[in-house]
C-alpha cells in the first residue's frame, strides 16, 4: 500500500474495512452455487480479496444469489436478507434473477428478484465463470468508494413497496415487517 | 499451641447428672448460619406450602428441626449432643418423608442415621467408662491420657456417625433421593445446614476434642490420609454422576455430596488454611445452596416440573429468579468475586503448597465438571426458546424473590469482602490451637502471596467498564426478538427448537459406563445376597411333622458326640 | 506506572496477536498452494465489523460478551511479558488458571441468550472440549507448580533463567502441553466449537457487527495467552518482549502446521484423544516430578 491508500484508509476506514473484507453468506440458491467452491478454493484463490464464506447472515455483508429463485426459495432469500446487518451488499448472478433466464416462462420461479429484494449489481452469463466474480468485486469496490452501493437505503426507503410485491408472490407472510409500515395509503 | 475452651454453664440436672451449654466461636459462627437459613426457609415456605395439607405438623417440625440444630452446637456435655442429636434426625426422618413419594428416602435416610447414631453412642459411651464424664470440657482436658490405639476408634465411631450424617462416601447412598423426594423447603433447611452437622462434629471431635497435635499422629498420620482420599474420590465420583442427572434437584443433590467432599478435604487436611477453608466452604455453600433449591423451588411451583429435559427459556418470565440463579451459579463455580472463590481459593493454595498434588488435582477437576453441569442447570431452565405451554408462566412470589435477593447480595458480599467471616473464623482457630494468618477485610495475608480479592476486583471492574466505554462508542445495537433467530431462513418452528434434552451427549456415552452409582448398586447386591441366603434357609421350614422330628433327633445326636468328643479331648 | 504497564500490556498482546492471527491464514494459504490475503486483513476484518450495525437479543447478551472479553484481558495482565508484568504477587498461576474459566463462561452465556440451538450444541462442544483438555493441563500446572515449590509466574520464570528451560526439566510436561496446545486455541483438529459447516458457527450463530468483533478479539487473546503461558512455563520466558515473541513464534508455526493437516475430530473423538495420550504423558511427569 502507498501513502495515498494508507491515508485514505485512515479517513475513511469504514468504507475501506467494507470494502476489502466482504464476507459472503454462504447461501445456496440454484445450480450458480457449483461455481462459487471453486473460487473459493486454492485455484482462483478468493481470499486474496479479504471474501470468505461464512455460515449465518448475521455475520455476513455480502449477499450473492446464484441461480434461480423458485418461490420457495424467495422466502428464504428475504429472510436471510432482512436478518443481515447494515450495510449489505446483493449482487445477483447468473441470468435467472435478472430476468428470468432460462426459465423465463416458468410458473414457479422468479423472473425480476429486484422487485422483492433491492439488488447492488448483476453479474450475467449461465453460468459466469469465477475471474467474472472478480471483476463484480472489484466494480463493487469502486461503487462503494463513490457512495454508490446504496442498495440497502433502498430497502428502508422503500419498504413498503417492497413488502407488497413480497405478499403478492407469497402470499400472508410468517414474520412481521421489518421497518414499520403505516397502513394508510 | 494450646487449646481453649469457650463459656459452659449448666442448664439442667438430669438425675443428678448436670446438663452443660457451651458457647465458642465455633458454635456461635453455625448457630449464625442455621438460624439465618432456618429463617429464609421459613420465609420461603410461606408460598410454597400454601393450600397444602398438615401444615400444623410441618410446621412443627420444621421448629424441632431448628432447635434440634440449635441444641447441637451449643451442648457441652455428650449427653444433650445426643438427645438433640436424635431430636435433628426423626424430624428430619418425618420432614423427608411428608410427601407421599418421599417414604422410601426417608426410610433410607433413617436406618443409616441409626447406624451412625448409635456408633456415636458407643463411642461416648467408650470415653464415659474411661474417663468418668460426659462433659466435653472436662474431656477435652483429660484425653491425652487415653492410648492412641483407644483414641483411634473412638475417632473410627464418631467418623462413622458424621460422615453418614454428611454424606461422605461410601456413606451417601441417602442422600440424593432425600433432598429430591423432599419439599421445596425443607430441601433448603436439609441442604444448607442440616447435612453439615455432620462436618460441625468433625470439627468438634478432631479438633476441639482430640486436639490438632493428637490427630495428626493418630495411627501413625494414617487416619487423616484415609479421610482426605475418601474426600477426594467423594468430590470426583459424586461430580461427575451431578453431570448426568436429569432432574434439577438431583443434580443440586449430587453436587452437595461432592462439596462434601470439598469441606473434609480441607478439615482432615489439618493445616490453618485447609481448616479455614472448610469451615468457611461450610457457610457459601449453605448460601449458595439454599439459594438455588430456593429457584428450583419456585420454577416448579410456577411450571410444575423440574425436568431439565423439558424445561427452557423462563429468563423472560421469572427475571428475579434468573439473576439470582445466575449469581448462585456463579458462587458454585467459583467465579471471583463470589464467595466460592474465596474458599475454593484457600483450599487450593494449601493442597498445592504443602505438596498434595493429587489432591489438587482432585479438587480442580471438581470445580471444572461443576462449571458443566452448572451451566447445563442455567441454560435448560432459564435459555434458550420458551416452549408453548410455559408461556403465561407468571413470575414468582414475593416471599420466594425476597429470600434469594438476601442470599445473592449475601454471596456478592462474602465474596469482594471475605474478611467478615474469615476474621470469626481465625479467632475460631486460635481457640483449637492453631497458628492463625493476619486476616484484614480484603482477605488473608500469608507469607507466600496474598488472597488480594481487592486487586483482582478492581482489574476485572476496569476491564469491563473500559471495554463498555469502547462498546458504547461504536454502533448501537438493535434489539430483536427472540423468535429472529437464525433458523436458516425460515421462521423459527415452535417447541422444535431447542437443544436441551441431552445436553452433553457426546460425553456422556464416555462416562457413562465408569461413573454409575456403585455404593448403592454395591449395597444392593449385599441385600440381594442377604435375601438369597435367606430364602435358602428358609426351604428348611418344611411343614412336615416327621422332618422337624427327625431334626431334634438329629441336632441332640450331635450334641451327645460334640459331648463325648470333647471328653476325649 | 502500573496502569501505564495495564494499557501497554494489552495493545501488545492485541498487536502481536492480530499479527498471529494473519500470520496463521498466509501460512495456510501458502500450504494450499494460493496466495491467501494481506497480512493485516484481521485489521481490516476487526475494523469493518466495528462499522457495522448489530443485533442484540438482550442484556446478557452484551454483558457475556463483556466478560468473557475482560476475563481474557485480565488473564493476560497476569503473564509476564519479558519483563512487562502489569499485576504481580497476586497469586500468579492460580489465578491465570481461574481466570481461563471466566472466557468460556462469559461466551457461554451471551451467545445461550441467543435461544438458537446451534449456539447451545456450540457450547456444549466448548465445554466438553474444555473439560477434556483441562484434565490434563492441569496436571502438567500442578507439575510445574511442585517442581519450581511457588505458585509466582515471576519466580518460576526466575528460576528457569537461573538454571535451564522448564522443557528440559519437565519434558513430559511440556511434551503434554504441546500435545494438547491446539484444543486449548480451538484450533484446526479441535475447533468443533466454532464450526461453520456444522453447526452453522455455534456460539457465534447470533453474533454480527461489535459482538464478532470482540469474539474476534478475545479469540486473539486467549491465542496469545495460551502460547505466552507455554513460553513461560516452559521455555524460560525472558527478560525482554522482544526475545519473548521470537519464542512464541516456533511454537505457534507448530501449531498452526498441525491445524493445516488434519480434519475436524468429532466431539467425543477430541474428548478422547484429550483424556488419553496427553492424560496419561501428564500423570508421567508429575510422577517424576514428585519422585525427584
Amino acid at each position: 500500500m502507498d501513502r495515498e491508500q494508507v491515508i485514505k484508509a485512515l479517513k475513511d476506514s469504514g468504507k475501506w474495512g467494507h470494502k476489502y473484507s466482504f464476507w459472503v453468506v454462504y447461501f445456496c440458491t440454484g445450480c450458480g452455487i457449483i461455481e462459487i467452491p471453486p473460487v473459493i478454493t486454492s485455484r482462483w484463490d478468493a481470499e486474496r480479496f479479504g471474501v470468505i464464506p461464512v455460515a449465518t447472515p448475521r455475520q455476513a455483508n455480502l449477499f450473492l444469489i446464484t441461480g434461480y429463485v423458485s418461490v420457495k426459495t424467495l422466502r428464504a432469500i428475504i429472510r436471510t436478507y432482512e436478518q443481515m446487518p447494515e450495510p449489505k451488499y446483493t449482487v445477483g448472478f447468473g441470468s435467472c434473477p435478472i430476468n428470468g433466464g432460462m426459465y423465463w416462462d416458468s410458473y414457479n420461479t422468479i423472473k425480476h428478484l429486484d422487485k422483492y429484494i433491492p439488488i447492488d449489481g448483476w453479474i450475467a452469463g449461465c453460468m459466469p465463470r469465477p475471474e467474472a466474480i472478480f471483476i463484480a468485486i472489484t466494480h463493487l469496490w469502486t461503487m462503494i468508494d463513490k457512495g454508490m452501493a446504496n442498495a440497502y437505503k433502498k430497502y428502508r426507503k422503500q419498504y413498503k413497496y417492497y413488502r407488497r410485491n413480497q405478499e403478492m408472490a407469497l402470499g400472508e407472510l410468517q414474520w412481521p415487517p421489518l421497518y414499520p409500515i403505516d397502513k394508510d395509503e | 499451641m494450646y487449646r481453649t475452651p469457650g463459656l459452659e454453664t449448666t442448664y439442667f440436672t438430669f438425675l443428678n447428672y448436670p446438663l452443660k451449654l457451651k458457647m465458642d466461636w465455633l458454635s456461635w459462627f453455625f448457630g449464625i448460619a442455621i438460624v439465618s437459613i432456618n429463617l429464609f426457609a421459613i420465609i420461603f415456605s410461606l408460598s410454597d406450602m400454601k393450600g397444602k395439607k398438615r401444615l400444623d405438623l410441618f410446621y412443627l417440625l420444621m421448629l424441632l428441626v431448628n432447635a434440634g440444630m440449635l441444641g447441637v452446637v451449643f451442648s457441652g456435655d455428650f449427653i444433650s449432643f445426643y438427645v438433640y442429636w436424635e431430636i435433628m434426625s426423626w424430624s428430619t426422618f418425618l420432614l423427608i418423608s411428608f410427601k407421599e413419594e418421599g417414604w422410601s428416602a426417608g426410610l433410607k435416610y433413617i436406618i443409616l442415621s441409626i447406624i451412625g447414631s448409635f456408633s456415636m453412642l458407643v463411642g461416648m459411651l467408650a470415653i464415659y467408662s474411661n474417663l468418668g464424664t460426659f462433659s466435653i470440657g472436662a474431656i477435652m482436658k483429660e484425653m491425652h491420657y487415653l492410648s492412641t490405639g483407644f483414641t483411634f476408634s473412638i475417632l473410627v465411631l464418631f467418623s462413622i456417625a458424621f460422615g453418614i450424617k454428611n454424606a461422605l462416601m461410601p456413606l451417601h447412598t441417602w442422600l440424593p433421593d432425600s433432598y429430591t423426594d423432599s419439599e421445596a423447603t425443607f430441601t433448603v433447611v436439609l441442604s444448607g445446614m442440616l447435612t453439615r452437622m455432620g462436618v460441625f462434629g468433625f470439627v468438634l471431635i478432631l479438633y476441639i476434642i482430640v486436639g490438632l497435635t493428637r490427630f495428626q499422629y493418630i495411627g501413625s498420620g494414617w487416619f487423616s490420609h484415609v479421610l482426605t482420599y475418601l474426600a477426594a474420590i467423594s468430590i470426583i465420583l459424586a461430580t461427575f454422576i451431578a453431570l448426568l442427572q436429569d432432574d434439577a434437584k438431583k443434580l443440586l443433590a449430587w453436587h452437595s455430596v461432592g462439596q462434601g467432599g470439598y469441606i473434609i478435604l480441607g478439615i482432615a487436611y489439618g493445616t490453618t488454611l485447609g481448616v479455614a477453608s472448610g469451615i468457611f466452604h461450610t457457610l457459601n455453600h449453605a448460601i449458595y445452596i439454599a439459594l438455588l433449591f430456593m429457584v428450583v423451588g419456585a420454577v416448579e411451583l410456577r411450571t410444575g416440573s423440574r425436568d431439565l429435559n423439558a424445561l427452557g427459556g423462563l429468563r423472560s418470565r421469572m427475571p428475579v429468579i434468573f439473576y439470582t440463579g445466575l449469581i448462585g451459579i456463579a458462587g458454585f463455580i467459583g467465579i471471583p468475586l463470589t464467595n466460592g472463590f474465596v474458599s475454593k481459593w484457600l483450599l487450593y493454595k494449601t493442597l498445592i503448597l504443602n505438596h498434595s498434588p493429587f489432591l489438587a488435582f482432585s479438587a480442580l477437576i471438581g470445580t471444572w465438571v461443576t462449571i458443566l453441569y452448572g451451566f447445563k442447570f442455567l441454560h435448560n431452565i432459564f435459555l434458550g426458546q420458551i416452549p408453548a405451554k410455559y408461556e403465561n408462566v407468571e413470575r414468582a412470589p414475593f416471599s420466594m424473590r425476597f429470600p434469594v435477593i438476601l442470599l445473592s447480595l449475601a454471596i456478592i458480599l462474602f465474596g469482594v469482602l471475605p474478611g467478615i467471616p474469615l476474621r470469626v473464623i481465625g479467632w475460631m482457630q486460635k481457640t483449637m490451637g492453631f497458628e492463625v494468618a493476619k486476616i484484614n477485610i480484603w482477605g488473608i495475608v500469608t507469607e507466600t502471596g496474598t488472597l488480594n480479592t481487592v486487586n483482582i476486583f478492581f482489574a476485572i471492574m476496569l476491564t469491563v467498564f473500559g471495554i463498555y466505554i469502547l462498546y458504547r462508542i461504536g454502533f448501537r445495537s438493535k434489539r430483536v426478538a427472540r423468535e429472529d433467530t437464525y433458523a436458516a431462513g425460515h421462521p423459527v418452528p415452535r417447541d422444535k427448537y431447542a437443544y436441551t434434552s441431552e445436553f452433553y451427549a457426546p460425553l456422556f456415552r464416555k462416562i457413562k459406563p465408569i461413573f454409575r452409582e456403585w455404593v448403592s448398586i454395591f449395597f444392593e447386591k449385599i441385600v440381594k445376597f442377604g435375601r438369597s441366603l435367606s430364602d435358602r434357609i428358609r426351604k428348611i421350614y418344611v411343614g412336615d411333622l416327621g422332618t422337624y422330628v427327625l431334626y431334634i433327633v438329629l441336632f441332640l445326636a450331635f450334641l451327645l458326640i460334640l459331648r463325648m468328643g470333647w471328653n476325649l479331648w | 506506572m502500573v496502569i501505564l504497564l495495564i494499557v501497554g500490556s494489552i495493545a501488545i498482546g492485541f498487536m502481536v496477536g492480530v499479527l498471529f492471527l494473519g500470520l496463521s491464514r498466509k501460512v495456510k494459504a501458502r500450504i494450499h498452494w494460493r496466495y491467501g490475503p494481506p497480512l493485516y486483513q484481521p485489521i481490516i476484518d476487526i475494523v469493518k465489523l466495528f462499522h457495522q450495525e448489530s443485533v442484540s437479543h438482550g442484556f446478557l447478551f452484551d454483558f457475556g460478551i463483556l466478560l468473557s472479553l475482560g476475563g481474557a484481558i485480565v488473564c493476560l495482565l497476569f503473564i509476564p511479558i519479558g519483563n512487562i508484568i502489569p499485576l504481580q504477587g497476586s497469586g500468579g498461576l492460580l489465578v491465570v488458571l481461574y481466570l481461563m474459566l471466566i472466557a468460556p463462561f462469559g461466551i457461554a452465556l451471551s451467545s445461550a441468550e441467543a435461544a438458537n440451538p446451534n449456539a447451545s450444541i456450540g457450547i456444549s462442544r466448548k465445554f466438553i472440549l474444555a473439560l477434556g483438555y483441562e484434565i490434563p493441563f492441569l496436571l502438567i500446572v500442578l507439575s510445574v507448580m511442585t517442581n519450581y515449590g511457588t505458585t509466582s509466574f515471576v519466580e518460576i520464570v526466575a528460576l528457569q533463567r537461573a538454571s535451564h528451560w522448564g522443557i528440559i526439566s519437565m519434558p513430559l510436561s511440556g511434551i503434554a502441553l504441546l500435545l494438547i496446545l491446539p484444543a486449548m486455541m480451538g484450533i484446526r483438529p479441535f475447533d468443533q466449537v466454532g464450526a461453520p459447516q456444522e453447526i452453522s458457527s455455534g456460539p457465534e450463530v447470533e453474533y454480527g457487527g461489535i459482538y464478532l468483533a470482540l469474539s474476534e478479539i478475545q479469540h486473539i487473546y486467549l491465542i496469545f495467552i495460551d502460547i505466552a503461558l507455554f513460553v513461560a512455563l516452559f521455555m524460560g520466558g525472558s527478560s525482554e518482549p522482544l526475545t519473548f515473541f521470537l519464542k512464541m513464534l516456533p511454537i505457534f508455526l507448530i501449531v498452526i502446521l498441525v491445524s493445516t493437516v488434519y480434519p475436524r475430530f468429532r466431539i467425543e473423538q477430541a474428548f478422547s484423544y484429550c483424556i488419553k495420550w496427553p492424560t496419561i504423558i501428564a500423570f508421567l511427569g508429575l510422577l517424576l516430578v514428585i519422585w525427584r
